[in-house]
């Protein structure tokens, strides 16, 4: 018998150091009930969820997904941030005293605000975080033109300042990167002061300023942490997290920032929010609550029952569970929700999710009539209200064109007068037909690209279904999200599925994806290109806001939908759940930097 | 003995050396950088990121670095995914969940299903020995999924909502003992119950094979109690296969749980190895395989070493 | 000679476990259901994709609550409004077809007054359902008679609109709806049955080749010994250590992308690779004792040549062992489709099993168990005839078998 003791005992030894051996850490867990412990009970704790693996890195330059963007957000601070309260979007200054001022809309002056201080981290001297200064926003945007930091958003400085693209250039190739040479379009004038020089009157320049790709981060904590900054964040935010409280793909923990700069819960308000009780809290000093925690979820239904374990403040409820939370046709909350104090608030996205068509392929692709008309067959024969309504329980929105709606240029109910959304299977066989392959006949099978995960696999089978009702045999390839890039930046996907979520809440954004110069790899996976559209475009980028501009941007719209290089297309709006005890919500998926404001009931 | 040992390592070295061509050429048909872009990229970006990630490399020369880094212990290497953590520090984060999960499981599947097939073979051609069978049977004709799908929700959801207390925890991980049940018994249980089909199976046949040996007849004859010839002998004369099973699915268990990890939120090796296979983390991949194959040409080796502590007639040679 | 393998020892005892006899029935019935269905064509790829009623519908002991009824009825009065509107009518309504029905043969006229009543009608209905689930906590289907007389019109119109089909159609749509709908509506039975069809192939190409390149390998390796033996054990060790579900996931993304990449070839080869390491094994171990046995030691001292002693006196002595162990890698294959297809690397196109409990994974909390209790019911049913059948085997061949 001793060595089948042994071997127990042995087992057992594991099971207890498996227990105990978490390196020493507390790991967080954001499952707990809010309140424990006699200590926490003055502590006031927010649980949240992350439906996905988390975020990759947390360093802003590094960014890419609303992910990133979210767990960023907390810790660091851009120059602008949006209003919280005020619709539609507006920006107001974060980081600096005023709204930067310009007498020629070319050349900027930035002053920043007096008192704001790094988080306190070892990377400073005695540990105290030091006070920002202008030099730091400078440097901040410098380390995106590094290439050996491997950024991901140089695009938002491309061609925007003077100078920067040349150093950038000049400093890559040089043996060292050197970060305290000039650049033209960057001016110090003194320690909470500089000014910025435009190349052209480039529109979406303030917009970028209240990305989070452009925080402002200490090079101190740079130098220190070299690799290891992104897990080790030092900003000026509102919360800070340690290393450590970060677990990969389960969890993040934030604490209350107590060094954070004079900011104060917005008077500036909508009519309806005094209804809403987000008026109430203007004036209180930010943040509010004194620990973030996130989870993060792989799947719904953990994330859908501990949301209703009463384990979690809000949630954007999972189409499927939909059905429970609300009455599908009035969309609103039913009464076994209502009645246990839950609210709801739907959030319109910013979005634009469309079917492409790569314009270079020899079949799809091409502007002769031909081949357009058999694209506007496709786009014809694809149900978009089907899709939304057996996926998205119809609180998508469809629209025409590839402006989402709320921004300038998004056509009058959706409906543009050049479009081809479907279903329309008669004038889709028509089209078929004109184009040289009755009912599909000769028409080889067509090869379409989707990411795999969630219902793709789903949706794809209901495209296939309404492609073969018109006699086009769809070949659907599901790969992995970043096949399907390397497929479209290469120009093999003749047909693939994607989304844009704006960046700004500005059309330009969304126009760009059709721009000729940004071709694959760049963003215009189409490779659309049209001479006229791109004329357009250029004049539009430096154009201010009017009425005139509005135009301009339907002319484009109704200019691409003719030639139909995409079907679509899209918006999602998320319904939230928002728990009894969770004060000041007015969720958004626009700007990312409002857990600040949120408050919670003990 | 040591020459032996040293003998099989050596034998295993072609093995390992193998496992991690196939692992690195397997991994290496699909290409990663475009899973590490952001927006609106350039040609050169591309081939920049490319570069940084050490893919211009010849294959045979990122192979090389791979034998040494293993063969020096070295995992430094950074993650692709997790930015910013070693693959070191991963793997040491995700092991501890993992054997609080597995460890466990393995303990209760193996001492069930130990006994139950004792008392099967004891009754063997019964009611009792043909119902236990066809239990374990039905056990295992469903599949893993939906026993975790309807088990979280039946075993921790609806029944923490009917107690109004909180027994099984829906989703999430804690260290410590005290946590333990609350985190893992529910995903232990729900393995427990998969695994005990097959282990009771083999484990019934072990036993079958040896109650018709001799020495039980003997026993038998002398007049030893039935319960001392269950658990006494023929528990002893198991062992060997026994300890064979287990040591074969010790190294296995860790990734085995990924789905359980997926649902249950424990952040283990399983979700960390697959997660790293679908984001295309190469470096995470390889280091995480590389570990996988050393525990398992080891627990091989272990239990040969063991044979021959329990049977005295095998020897090492 | 089939006449006395009947009567052999081993087919008696065989046919003396009466469950082993009941599951090897069973498994027939499945294959004969797969042959069926590819040859004969009666469930297609096409037709399991096709929608065939409304979305979600509960199988034959559910009940549709009322709510849901009023969305039903109002997507076929929809439908029929939306090719009314269509540019060219007449041929937008002849297109039309729902599963078995189509719309009725009326003219254009009369089918928009019906379709103006139907929506009348549900304007009608729609709040005053609305309030009623909004003030009781669950929606049961307790209904004032005035609004159940009004609802049972309304679905009147319905079927004025699309006729009920009538004989051999109304029992195949019965069928077809005798285990629900999903959530684009289509058929639950008829994508299930056709997953057999799946799932019988993975089964038996896997199980198979698997089992073939395993007995060749492993009789080779301890017959001739040496550097082939060297080489097959490096082989599998090889493979054997890398984890298992590892080694699918990673075999199956390599397929992405190729023209394999739709068809069922990367679920074989992950499969494959994967599983011949045991049978290798086994039948490596059973070669090595039958080769020290003295009849073989004897063949070999009269000169019989080398392969003439493995096809006759090795191969069928070891036979059993390939048998039991296709019978388990069956299984295996099956259980293994079921994860594979949850990390969306298995079947990619048309239905399985793996991919009905993948799909239904959600509806388990919003109680409906349909989809994901006929795919493990079908499931359930023939792993568990497999179980039974390979034990059996066993039993038979090799009751002394650890």
């Amino acid at each position: 018998m001793k060595p089948c003791i042994s071997v127990f005992v042995l087992a057992l030894c594991a099971l207890f150091v498996g227990c105990n051996g978490d390196g020493g850490t507390d790991t967080p867990n954001p499952g707990d009930p809010p309140v424990q412990g006699s200590d926490s009970s003055a502590e006031k704790v927010l649980h949240l969820a992350m439906r996905t693996a988390g975020p990759q890195s947390l360093d802003p330059i590094r960014g890419t997904s609303v992910y990133d963007n979210r767990a960023c957000n907390p810790v660091y601070e851009t120059l602008l941030q949006y209003s919280y309260l005020k619709r539609p979007l507006q920006l107001e200054p974060l980081l600096l005293s005023e709204m930067p001022t310009s007498e020629d809309g070319l050349t900027y002056h930035f002053k920043l605000k007096k008192g704001v201080h790094f988080h306190d981290d070892e990377c400073f001297e005695d540990g105290k975080g030091r006070e920002l200064v202008a030099s730091d926003v400078i440097y901040s945007w410098k380390r995106m033109a590094d290439e050996s930091n491997n950024p991901n958003g140089w695009w938002l400085f491309e061609n925007t300042y003077v100078g920067f693209d040349e150093y950038r250039k000049a400093q890559n190739d040089a043996a060292k990167f050197d970060y305290d040479a000039t650049v033209d379009g960057f001016k110090i004038i003194n320690d909470h002061e500089f000014q910025v020089t435009l190349k052209e009157k480039v529109q979406r320049f303030l917009w970028t300023l209240a990305m989070f790709q452009l925080s402002v981060v200490p090079h101190e904590a740079v130098d220190m942490y070299g690799e290891r900054f992104g897990r080790h964040p030092v900003g000026t935010g509102p919360y800070t997290l340690k290393e450590g409280d970060w677990q990969p793909g389960t969890s993040l923990l934030y604490h209350k920032n107590p060094n954070y700069h004079e900011c104060y819960y917005p008077e500036e308000h909508m009519p309806e929010d005094v209804d809403a009780g987000l008026t109430k809290p203007a004036g209180t000093k930010l943040p509010i609550v004194d620990k973030i925690e996130v989870t993060m979820f792989e799947q719904d239904q953990p994330m859908w029952l501990q949301f209703n374990a009463k384990k979690l403040d809000f949630i954007e409820v999972p189409a499927e569970y939909f059905e429970q939370a609300f009455n599908k046709r009035s969309r609103k909350i039913t009464s076994e929700f209502r009645q246990k104090g839950y609210t709801a608030q739907p959030v319109p996205l910013l979005d634009f999710i469309f079917i492409g068509f790569n314009m270079e392929d020899p079949l799809l692709g091409g502007y002769s009539e031909k081949n357009t008309k058999l694209r506007q067959a496709i786009c014809l024969a694809l149900d978009w209200e089907e899709r939304n309504d057996t996926f998205y329980n119809n609180i998508n929105i469809i629209y025409d064109g590839m402006i989402p709606p709320g921004l300038d240029g998004h056509p009058k109910d959706g409906e543009a007068k050049t479009s081809f959304r479907g279903p329309d299977v008669t004038r889709a066989k028509q089209l078929l037909a004109e184009a040289g392959y009755p009912n599909g006949e000769g028409l080889p099978e067509i090869h379409y690209y989707v990411g795999q995960g969630g219902n793709s696999q789903e949706q794809s089978e209901m495209l296939r279904r309404h492609l073969s009702q018109i006699g086009v045999e769809l070949n659907v390839h599901l790969v992995p999200f970043p096949t399907l890039m390397e497929d479209v930046d290469n120009k093999k996907a003749p047909m693939f599925a994607f989304a844009w979520g704006s960046d700004y809440p500005d059309a330009e954004n969304n126009l760009q994806l059709f721009y000729g110069p940004n071709g694959s790899p760049g963003s215009n996976h189409f490779n659309y290109k049209n001479a006229e559209f791109d004329k357009m475009y250029e004049q539009i980028r430096t154009m201010p806001r009017s009425d005139e501009r509005t135009k301009i941007l339907e002319q484009m719209r109704d200019l691409v939908l003719a030639d139909a290089p995409y079907a679509g297309s899209m918006a999602r709006t998320r319904f939230y759940l928002v728990s009894p005890r969770l004060k000041n919500a007015k969720i958004t998926e626009v700007f990312d930097n409002w857990w600040k404001y949120l408050d919670v009931e003990e | 003995m040591w020459a032996y040992l040293f003998r099989r390592l050596a034998y295993n070295m072609p093995v390992y050396l193998g496992v991690i061509l196939l692992v690195m050429a397997a991994l290496r048909v699909n290409d990663p950088v475009y899973a590490y872009l952001g927006k609106n990229v350039t040609e050169e970006q591309i081939e920049a990121r490319r570069e940084s990630m050490g893919l211009k490399e010849p294959f045979l020369a990122q192979y090389a670095v791979m034998v040494k880094q293993i063969a020096t212990l070295d995992f430094d290497t950074m993650s692709w995914r997790q930015q910013g953590t070693t693959v070191g520090e991963l793997m040491s984060k995700a092991i501890w969940p993992s054997l609080a999960l597995t460890v466990p499981a393995l303990i209760l599947t193996s001492v069930i299903s130990i006994c139950v097939s004792i008392i099967a073979a004891f009754f063997r051609g019964r009611t009792i020995d043909r119902s236990l069978v066809v239990i374990a049977v039905l056990g295992m004709s469903i599949s893993f999924l939906v026993y975790i799908i309807v088990g979280q929700y039946f075993g921790a959801y609806l029944l923490n909502e009917k107690l109004n207390t909180e027994i099984f925890a829906i989703h999430g991980y804690k260290s410590g003992i005290l946590n333990w049940p609350r985190y893992c018994l529910l995903p232990v249980l729900i393995s427990v119950i998969v695994a005990m089909g097959y282990d009771t199976r083999f484990y019934r046949a072990v036993m079958v094979e040896e109650s018709n040996r001799d020495y039980i007849t003997t026993a038998k004859a002398k007049g030893a109690s039935r319960q001392k010839i269950m658990f006494v002998h023929m528990l002893k004369n198991a062992m060997i296969p026994i300890v064979t099973r287990i040591s074969i699915t010790l190294p296995f268990l860790i990734v085995g749980s990924i789905l359980l990890e997926v649902y249950f939120g424990i952040p283990g090796m399983g979700q960390a190895l697959i997660s790293a296979v679908t984001n295309q983390d190469f470096p995470v991949v390889q280091a995480f395989t590389a570990v996988f194959a050393g525990l398992y040409i080891l627990t091989n080796l272990m239990t040969d070493v063991m044979y021959a502590l329990l049977d005295p007639r095998v020897r090492l040679s | 000679m089939i006449k006395r393998w009947w009567n052999s020892r081993t087919a008696r005892k065989f046919r003396q476990n009466r469950l082993a006899v009941v599951a090897l029935f069973v498994i027939s019935i499945y294959i004969a259901l797969a042959f069926v269905l590819m040859l004969g064509g009666f469930i297609s790829l096409e037709t399991s994709d096709q929608r065939i009623g409304s979305q979600v519908l509960p199988g034959f002991l559910g009940t549709v609550l009322p709510q849901k009824r009023l969305d039903n009825a109002l997507d076929f009065i929809d439908d029929v409004d939306r090719a009314l509107n269509n540019r060219d009518p007449e041929q937008a309504l002849g297109e039309l077809t729902i599963g078995f029905r189509s719309v009725a043969k009326l003219p254009q006229p009369e089918l928009r007054k019906l379709v103006d009543q139907g929506f009348e009608k549900y304007d009608h209905l729609a709040p005053i359902l609305d309030e009623l689930a909004d003030s009781s906590q669950v929606t049961t289907g307790q209904l004032s008679d005035e609004t159940a007389t009004e609802l049972t019109e309304l679905e009147g119109i319905v079927d004025q609109l699309w006729p009920p089909p009538t004989g051999w159609q109304a029992t195949k749509e019965g069928l077809a709806l005798v285990f629900g709908t999903d959530r684009q509506g289509r058929s639950i039975s008829m994508r299930a049955v056709y997953s057999v069809k799946v799932a019988i192939q993975v089964g038996v190409v896997t199980a198979f080749i698997s089992v073939l390149i395993g007995s060749v390998l492993g009789t080779a390796a301890a017959f001739f010994g040496g550097v082939v033996d060297h080489v097959v054990t490096w082989l599998y060790t090889t493979f054997a250590s890398i984890p298992n579900l590892v080694l699918l996931v990673l075999l199956a993304h390599m397929f992405t992308e190729s023209q394999f990449e739709n068809t069922l070839v990367p679920v074989y080869v992950a499969f494959c690779l994967t599983f011949w390491i045991g049978p290798c094994r086994v039948i490596r171990g059973e070669t090595l004792k039958l080769k020290e046995l003295e009849y073989i030691q004897a063949a070999t001292a009269i000169g019989f040549s080398r392969p003439y002693i493995m096809v006759k006196h090795i191969i069928p002595n070891a036979a059993h062992l390939m048998l039991i162990n296709f019978s388990l890698l069956f299984i295996g294959a099956i259980k293994s489709e079921v994860i594979l297809s949850f990390l969306g690397l298995g079947v990619k196109r048309g239905p399985s099993w793996g991919i009905m409990i993948k799909q239904s994974g959600q509806e388990v909390v919003n109680g409906f168990f349909w989809q994901i209790g006929t795919a493990t019911g079908f499931m359930f049913v023939l792993v568990l005839a497999f179980n039974i059948l390979s034990d059996a085997l066993q039993d038979v061949f090799d009751p002394k078998h650890v």
